[in-house]
């Protein structure tokens, strides 16, 4: 059965055994492609700013280099060259370690761009609740230096390529020499997302931190790292005039196999989102992280050597069983607000922009059917903050507080914690007011995998309702119709990040930096159901992560999104508002990409 | 937390005579004419008496020359701080406290220079990148004639007082763990940011040749919810604290 990347138990390899499967690094890459011999018998002086001096000479018939660094002793290994218009790009490692080089040559220039790569780093690193942690040995650090190829009897060149926005938006798919099919969409400026089209099955995006470098107005230099995940490297130059891209991938799979190989591929463009960056920003210096503590009496010391921004949220993820979560919200389980029936919600972060209550069910006596045997239960709703329910057939009247948002005309979107269930529960209720139909989003405390995530399922069905139709075929759906689309969601002036929905089955969330810079990224699997035409029920939780869930009704016509969280964990449960004013920047056409096709037409 | 008077009313109250303080105080504006009187006035002494005069007025003299240098270190001193905090260097701030120093923000008081004042910069500060220099909000720019530094030097040169506007970025953590806020602190962020305008109210010591802070007091005089760059800003209420240390981890000793 496959595995998802999010849930798969990567193996803790250690230093030696990475050692043995690194043994036949002193051949070099392996490549589907021929090889360029444009090195062959060359030599070169490679100078880089705050890093090493490298000086090769390239065998005139075989792929073996000789390397000097910094005046070491010289070093043989082989190596693997491919030109991409005027780059050339060879990657090797040094034999009997686990560190090699990656280096992109601008022949038009002559100037350089090397990235170290090594494993088995033993790097620490403080996770969001500054706890301290090493870093698996099989994730694979680089450090990037820009420098020059040195020309007896030439001035350096003082121009250097330099991390860049430029890319920030674009999307691309790719197809390797190896058949390997990727959409790689770089809607960050530290980090990106990927969705394997052909290495896996379940149409899921991931994220990973990159970087983005610019050789020229349509060369770049991109690489992405599967922290949190097997820890693998892909890294290659790409021309978007051209669109084909020359690159390397190194690390340890899931099956912990070496790949080590370079290869070509041809892509498309499949859009673009619209960076909010200030015109004047161009990304050739990116913050990462926040400033690292001082010790007492000394001032923060500089970044370490491969410092890169990787989100590890399962770090400080402590994980419940289902009788602690039980127990945490016996104690307490909060519905949006401490004070149950008081008229104020306590929104908090997701919550500054939340849509006023809606009183269009206060009054209403109705009951929702729920289809393939589904739930079926009776409300009364007594005013703008608690109703009664019961399931049919059942005699007793059992009373919750609850919020109702009109998301459209006449269209309620209502919420309530199952007080005293167990596992604890959470519905969500769409209820369209001009034809009946309703879509349940049915929440619980608890997957498989742990008892503080969230589990949840959208079930279709009608309203008898008094004044309403109640169809019996017709439903609301699952839909690809977001998908590719990015909007802003900002919950609060202080707080906006941005929704990308990136498979029919998942979406990521990026946080805006200070300048409106998109940053950080996370993904995680999602559902889409259509309730109107630009009216969707977007439904996420957090896995392999923190385990909440976001559940809103998004309206394109009004750009607002109102629903609601659900979560637990140590603290109790709590089902909390969530409301968010959005911006549409854009998107990619990449439903196509998804699917059995006739599935892929959407609804 | 301290409400203060509009930066106009605030002024005008500095302008008030105060004899008791100006008996032992000397303005460095008025030590500069006070020399240049003293010395015209001498010329009509008995040699005696002169060279007693003289002597006096050497001492005086002296003595004001040392009030002008200390004002000019005082000046730079308080450049330093704000430099320091500028760019973020909040150890380097914490140094130039005296030992049992104060500062008093927000509402409370920070007291000692390596407990409190070190967890006001170290931990407070730092968490919200407050302190970095930004024009005031739109709106809210003070009267330039009212802008402007003022250092008292007592006549032992021992302590001395000054008064300085200031216009900052304040920040405070947003207090919530949602996976959105976890990760713009990874970033930098998940800062609630507001631009800040007031005066610095301080009082200095020397210790040895050097001056050191004694106390530094943040009198706000308006918080306005602005960053740099935007057009537009409004006033803004900010709690003060409300715990003090160890309930509040980055709190004050005391509260105001």
């Amino acid at each position: 059965m496959n595995t998802p990347m999010h849930r798969f138990k990567y193996t803790k390899l250690t230093k030696e055994q990475i050692d043995k499967k690194l043994k036949d690094i002193k051949d070099g890459p392996v490549c589907a492609s021929e090889y360029s011999d444009v090195l062959a018998g060359k030599s070169l002086k490679i100078v880089t700013d705050d890093g090493p001096a490298l000086e090769y000479k390239f065998d005139k018939k075989k792929n073996i280099l000789t390397l000097t660094e910094n005046d070491g002793d010289p070093i043989k290994s082989g190596y693997g060259a491919l030109t991409l218009k005027q780059m050339v790009f060879f990657s090797h490692m040094i034999p009997k370690t686990q560190k090699g080089y990656n280096v992109f040559v601008d022949l038009d220039t002559n100037l350089v761009t090397v990235f170290e790569v090594w494993l088995s780093s033993g790097k620490k690193e403080m996770t969001m609740s500054q706890k301290e942690i090493v870093i698996d040995d099989r994730e694979v650090q680089r450090q990037i230096y820009y420098g020059y190829v040195e020309i007896a009897g030439q001035e350096a060149p003082k121009e250097r390529h330099h991390s860049t926005n430029r890319l920030e938006g674009t999307g691309m798919y790719w197809k390797q020499d190896t058949g390997i099919e990727t959409l790689d969409l770089y809607p960050s400026v530290f980090s990106s997302n990927f969705v394997e089209l052909t290495r896996h099955v379940d149409d899921l995006s991931y994220c990973s931190p990159s970087d983005y470098i610019m050789v020229d107005d349509n060369m770049f230099i991109y690489d992405r790292t599967e922290c949190e995940f097997s820890g693998i490297m892909t890294l290659y130059a790409l021309d978007l005039f051209t669109e084909t891209q020359a690159g390397m991938r190194l690390g340890l799979n899931e099956k912990d196999e070496l790949e080590y190989y370079m290869f070509r591929g041809t892509g498309k463009v499949v859009g673009h989102l619209t960076s909010l960056a200030p015109f004047d920003e161009h990304g050739e210096s990116i913050s990462l992280g926040a400033a690292p503590k001082a010790k007492p009496g000394q001032e923060p010391a500089p970044p370490p050597k491969g410092q890169r921004y990787a989100y590890r949220p399962e770090r400080d993820f402590i994980n419940m069983t289902e009788e602690e979560v039980h127990q945490a919200a016996e104690k307490s389980t909060t519905t949006f607000s401490s004070v149950p029936e008081g008229p104020q919600a306590e929104a908090g972060m997701m919550g500054g922009n939340i849509l006023p209550f809606s009183d269009l069910l206060v009054g209403k006596e109705f009951t929702l059917r729920y289809d393939h045997e589904g739930p079926v239960w009776e409300y009364k709703v007594l005013d703008l903050y608690n109703l009664q329910w019961r399931e049919e057939g059942e005699t007793q009247w059992q009373k919750e507080t609850y919020r109702t948002f009109e998301a459209d005309e006449n269209l309620v979107f209502f919420a309530h914690i199952h007080s005293g269930s167990r596992p604890r529960t959470a519905r969500r209720i769409a209820l369209d007011l001009t034809n009946g139909l309703t879509t349940l989003i049915l929440s619980k405390m608890g997957t498989k995998y742990y008892g503080n995530e969230v589990s949840y399922r959208a079930i279709f069905g009608a309203a008898e309702m008094e004044g309403v139709p109640s169809p019996q075929y017709v439903r609301h759906e699952f839909t690809d119709e977001l998908v590719g689309r990015g909007f802003t969601r900002s919950y609060s002036d202080q707080m906006t990040s941005m929704h990308l929905y990136t498979t029919p089955h998942s979406s990521s969330w990026t946080i805006y930096m200070g300048d409106q810079t998109l940053g950080a990224q996370w993904c995680a699997p999602a559902i889409y159901v259509k309730l109107r035409d630009g009216v969707y029920i977007f439904d996420l939780v957090e896995e392999g992560c923190n385990g909440a869930e976001t559940c809103i009704i998004e309206n394109e016509k009004t750009k607002r999104a109102c629903g609601f969280g659900y979560s637990g964990g140590a603290r109790g449960v709590g089902l909390n508002t969530i409301g968010a004013i959005a911006r549409d920047i854009g998107g990619y056409d990449i439903k196509h990409f998804f699917g059995p096709k006739a599935k892929v037409k959407g609804v | 937390m301290t409400i203060l008077k509009p930066i106009s009313e605030f002024k005008s109250s500095l302008m008030q005579p105060n004899a008791g303080r100006r008996s032992f105080i000397w303005k460095a504006g008025a030590a500069f004419s006070a020399l240049f009187a003293t010395t015209i006035m001498g010329t009509s002494k008995s040699r005696a008496d002169e060279t007693g005069t003289l002597n006096e007025q050497v001492n005086q003299l002296s003595n004001q020359l040392g009030i002008h240098e200390d004002t000019n270190a005082i000046r730079s001193l308080h450049q330093t701080y704000e430099s320091h905090l500028d760019r973020g260097m909040y150890e380097k701030v914490v140094n130039l406290f005296a030992d049992d120093g104060e500062v008093v923000f927000n509402g409370g008081i920070y007291t000692g220079k390596e407990k409190g004042i070190r967890r006001l910069y170290c931990d407070q500060f730092r968490s919200g990148f407050t302190g970095r220099k930004i024009e005031p909000a739109p709106g809210f720019q003070p009267d330039p004639a009212q802008h402007q530094d003022i250092v008292e030097v007592t006549l032992d040169r021992k302590s001395a007082t000054g008064q300085f506007p200031y216009s900052i970025q304040v920040g405070t953590p947003m207090a919530s763990n949602s996976s959105l806020v976890e990760m713009a602190r990874l970033q930098g962020e998940g800062i609630k940011k507001w631009w800040e305008g007031g005066i610095h109210e301080v009082s200095y010591v020397k210790e040895g040749d050097s001056w050191k802070i004694k106390r530094l007091e943040y009198r706000v005089i308006v918080k306005a919810n602005y960053a740099p760059g935007r057009s537009y800003a409004k006033p803004i209420d900010v709690p003060a604290f409300a715990e003090t240390y160890p309930a509040d981890p980055t709190g004050p000793d005391k509260l105001v």
